[in-house]
């Protein structure tokens, strides 16, 4: 690989941040070819802290330390919610993931959101009663 | 990086946005290093300068807009320029159907006498709420943010008041645990 080549390596951040969990999955700029993948809960214990800031902030980090070892220099993000049906706002995780790749030393380029937004999708669960607790 | 991004907000709130002279769009490009542009119709657009050191502003831009735009005043919405601040929105059509009299019932549930329940919920969990319209928005941080979340969707799903009072009240002290347990865990 030489050097020009190394300076333009960019790669695409896919977040997927839920009101459960945040995934960070850094892949090539065509999206076929993972580079690194961490989740909030393979950082914390606690199977309610797995969507706080705080460890998806830990995943962004150790996927930045990956993808940088392999050479990228910038990545495009996209950010999403869980969509569809569900909540269609980036949980809480989102920005901090964001926040720990730039602070990583990663260049940033265009951040995305792309949410799914259903034309009119599936019927959201719970019946025509609604959810009865 | 080019970052642009059309955002559609009531027409009565333009003026609120733009503010006095445009001391509100002004201060809102000032602090997030982004060119707001918006027509007397509510359409704005938020465009990044190409040399912009912190992607992550833009993104602030477009959550402050949005929370003018859902009835927050500008002192309030600017809160959100703090990091750990978030924004949600709960849209009442969503959950409680498009009849107009059920949601102006269920927000009253939510806004209480006199803005009561409102104001309890925001002193307690530290967030700041707005019900506008056919939405509560909530700006805060976590863990608030959540209890927050969690007080309002009781009060839509019907629980008494004075339930949701004293769940708020141990919520409370769940939050100041949690705070506690934060300031041991990370001695840095």
């Amino acid at each position: 690989m030489s050097k020009k080549e190394e300076r333009d390596k960019w790669a695409i951040a896919h977040i997927y941040a839920s009101y459960n969990d945040s995934i960070i999955h850094i892949t090539d700029i065509t999206g076929a070819e993972t580079i690194a993948r961490y989740s909030g809960g393979m950082m914390v214990k606690a199977d309610r802290n797995e969507s706080s800031p705080h460890a998806a902030m830990q995943a962004a980090f150790q996927a930045a330390r990956e993808a940088k070892d392999k050479g990228v220099y910038g990545i495009h993000i996209r950010v999403r919610a869980p969509g569809g049906h569900g909540p269609k706002t980036p949980g809480p995780g989102a920005q901090a993931a964001i926040r720990a790749l730039s602070r990583a030393g990663l260049r940033i380029g265009i951040i995305d959101e792309v949410t799914p937004i259903p034309h009119d999708g599936t019927r959201k669960p719970g019946g025509r009663r609604g959810r009865r607790v | 990086m080019l970052y642009h991004e059309t955002i559609r907000i009531p027409q009565e709130r333009v003026g609120v946005l733009v503010g006095r002279n445009g001391r509100v769009k002004r201060r809102i490009e000032q602090l997030t290093n982004t060119n707001l542009d918006i027509d007397s119709e509510g359409t704005v657009t938020i465009t990044n300068p190409e040399d912009t050191e912190n992607p992550v502003l833009a993104w602030k831009a477009r959550n402050i807009v949005r929370a003018i735009a859902r009835g927050f005043s500008p002192k309030r919405a600017l809160y959100l320029i703090d990091d750990d601040a978030q924004l949600i929105i709960i849209s009442l059509k969503d959950i409680v159907g498009s009849s107009p009299s059920q949601i102006k019932r269920v927000a009253g549930r939510i806004i209480g006498e006199r803005g009561r329940t409102r104001r309890v919920i925001e002193e307690i969990t530290e967030t700041k709420i707005s019900v506008y319209g056919k939405t509560v928005s909530i700006i805060g941080n976590i863990p608030g943010l959540d209890f927050a979340r969690k007080a309002i969707d009781m009060l839509i799903q019907g629980s008494p008041h004075s339930t949701v009072y004293t769940r708020l009240e141990s919520m409370r002290r769940e939050m100041n645990r949690m705070q506690a347990e934060l300031w041991e865990e990370s001695p840095e």
